[in-house]
């Protein structure tokens, strides 16, 4: 039986390119769209396992919209060995509930005898990192978050290096299993089999109704948090202006309040 | 109608986290006619109960197992949701450490339930439903997200609240006792071979006053000024992520969205525009002066004090007068 391997990737804008309109929210025509850079470190550790392990399969998956197709083709170019996108009008709008609920159900109908998911940590256009953690809830499997390096990988089991800000540790973990890759600087440039094989290779595009997915649960409708307002921070401070003959009175006065700092509670 | 908050008290090495316990008290203020209730989980409650003592909890659930000593997602995720299950709080918050940003969602996905995550400001609303607020848009703009279940649910950024101790002393204790069948299953998905805990460095950005570099000192060399000052007065060295991008200072002391909240009594920014990524990680400053050349730049309308000169002479006359 082949080892088989879920990327969930997902399209973000170039952040390199980001501009902002007037309003103050991101300029998304002309900006050019990238595989999320910590999926990228997911597909890289997917190859990796490809070359331990006799038989493996990887399958890239995301959810969006039918121009998306172009970022299930790019990772195939980079390696992976076909795409599905999870396409609906019903998934617009989802949130971290919703979008989870969406990508278990594709897991359920399609592959439910995957070996590993491998995902990025976060992706780079504001989420906060919690589909991945959202997911292995609803497969009820084990996660590891953060991972940098794996270090050993059999059918069975697989040890991984995870560090936070606190602390390096190895893990070992049973398959099947969630690992979350917290590597945003990889690099995988295709090579011209790589190009034919994502022209050649058909991207299979599944509605709400070929996984199974009960559209009350998805979308904007299925999506239980919801913006009430967005808005510019207010300052509230009384700002004074102070003007200084020279540099020794702004000493002065700055070594003022330093001073009164550390002798009051407020200054 | 009582109403009741919620809040996961995480531990490190058998001590509190400091997140959990702003959170507490900001829930001690703000929401009012809450009963603010706190979970440990734990293998041992009595080495940790003395720092609960005036932390502002009415009440103290603690899921105390032996197995349950070392973090384990999929375990704490069980136990926490039937806590909820039972005692359905209309509140839930936690802090958004590392193990909180993976906890966090896997019990939102249990119990079906929305989460919003990071929030830097939380408040009630009449009906006692959760307004919580965090930046969006790359931090241009902060939303205000509600959600349509409950319990309401968010994670905190560390720092966005101040840590506060309350002079009642009244915390009532309760023993919650799980069903824990599924317990060997989720330890024996995984195991934990080896942690080596990072040096833990000291917490700077709990000084009280903080000097804070931005592109505006024009130089790696001039920025040296500002550890110096901070030296001399004993306060902490900051910097823009500007500063920080052209590696004049490293990341660890970023101040901003993307860098760390402070909340000093006196915040000095030298040579800082102000763009709303910086400001947000000092808005609960006490004080904030300003040294800018241009009077128009944004952080000078925002400052308590404004102080219009070019910063590298006047770090560089306290280096002098201080030194002397
Ligand atoms: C998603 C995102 C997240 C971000 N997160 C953060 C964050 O966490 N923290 C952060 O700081 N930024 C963050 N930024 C960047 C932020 O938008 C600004 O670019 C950055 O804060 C600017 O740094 P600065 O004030 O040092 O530089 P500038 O904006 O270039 O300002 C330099 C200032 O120095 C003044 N100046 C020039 N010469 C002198 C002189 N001789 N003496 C005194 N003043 C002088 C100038 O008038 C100017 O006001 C983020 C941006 C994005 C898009």
């Amino acid at each position: 039986m082949s080892f088989k391997i879920i990327v969930f990737i997902k399209q973000v804008p170039d952040t390199d390119d980001i501009r902002w309109t007037e309003q103050n929210t991101i300029q998304r025509e002309g900006l050019e769209s990238v595989i999320n850079p910590y999926d990228i470190g997911a597909i890289q550790l997917a190859k990796k396992i490809r070359l331990l392990l006799e038989d493996c399969k990887i399958t890239a998956v995301t959810m969006g919209p039918l121009q998306a197709k172009a970022a299930l083709k790019e990772a195939i170019a980079m390696g992976c060995d076909n795409g599905y996108l999870l396409c609906d009008k019903k998934f617009a709008g989802s949130d971290t509930l919703a979008t989870a609920y969406v990508l278990s159900q594709f897991i359920k109908t399609e592959a439910n005898d995957f070996d590993l998911i491998l995902s990025g940590y976060q992706a780079v256009d504001g989420d906060t990192a919690q589909t991945p953690s959202s997911l292995a809830q609803k497969l009820n499997i084990a996660q590891i978050t953060s991972v940098k390096e794996l270090i050993e990988i059999n059918k069975e089991y697989s040890l991984w290096q995870k560090e936070t800000p606190e602390v390096t540790q190895n893990i070992k973990i049973y398959h099947p299993a969630l690992i979350s890759v917290n590597i945003n600087n990889a690099e995988i440039l295709p090579d011209i089999n790589g190009y034919i094989k994502a022209q050649t290779t058909d991207i299979t595009v599944l509605s709400a109704a070929d996984i199974e997915a009960d559209i009350t649960k998805t979308g904007f409708a299925g999506s239980p948090t919801q913006v009430k307002k967005a808005f510019r921070p207010e300052i509230t401070r009384a700002t004074e202006r102070l003007s200084f003959e020279n540099n020794g009175q702004i000493s002065d006065y700055i070594i003022k309040l330093i001073n009164k700092c550390k002798e009051q509670d407020e200054v | 109608m009582k109403f009741n908050t919620l809040v996961y008290i995480e531990t490190n090495n058998n001590t509190i986290e400091k997140v959990s316990k702003e959170i507490i008290a900001h829930a001690r203020q703000c929401f009012k006619d809450n009963e603010i209730c706190g979970v440990v989980v734990t293998d041992e409650i009595t080495t940790i109960l003395e720092q609960f003592k005036n932390a502002g909890l009415d009440k103290l659930f603690v899921i105390q197992n032996p197995l349950l000593k070392k973090f384990n997602v999929s375990a704490y995720c069980d136990v926490l949701s039937q806590l909820i299950n039972d005692i359905k709080p209309s509140v839930f918050l936690m802090g958004a450490t590392a193990n909180g940003r993976e906890l966090a969602p896997r019990i939102a996905s249990k119990l079906e339930i929305g989460l919003t995550a990071d929030c830097t400001d939380l408040q009630l609303d009449e009906n006692s439903n959760l307004l919580a607020t965090r930046p969006t848009y790359g931090g241009k703009m902060m939303a205000t997200i509600i959600s349509k279940t409950t319990p309401n649910f968010a994670t905190v950024r560390q720092g966005a609240f101040k840590h506060k101790q309350f002079d009642v002393n009244n915390t009532e204790v309760c023993f919650y006792t799980p069903e824990m069948s599924c317990l060997n299953l989720f330890l024996s998905q995984l195991e934990v071979l080896k942690t080596e805990i990072k040096e833990p460095k000291e917490d700077w950005t709990e000084s009280e006053i903080i000097v804070a570099g931005g592109l505006g000192l024009k130089s790696k060399e001039n920025f040296g000024l500002i550890y110096k000052f901070s030296d001399l007065i004993g306060a902490k060295p900051a910097a823009s992520r500007a500063a920080v991008e052209l590696g004049w200072a490293s990341h660890d002391i970023q101040v901003g969205q993307t860098g760390k909240s402070v909340a000093p009594k006196l915040y000095i920014a030298l040579g800082i525009s102000g763009a709303l990524q910086h400001i947000s990680g000092i808005n609960n400053a006490q004080k904030i002066v300003a040294i800018n050349t241009d009077n128009n730049a944004p952080i000078m309308n925002i400052a308590d004090f404004a102080i219009q000169s070019d910063a590298v002479d006047v770090l560089n006359n306290l280096i002098n007068k201080l030194s002397n």
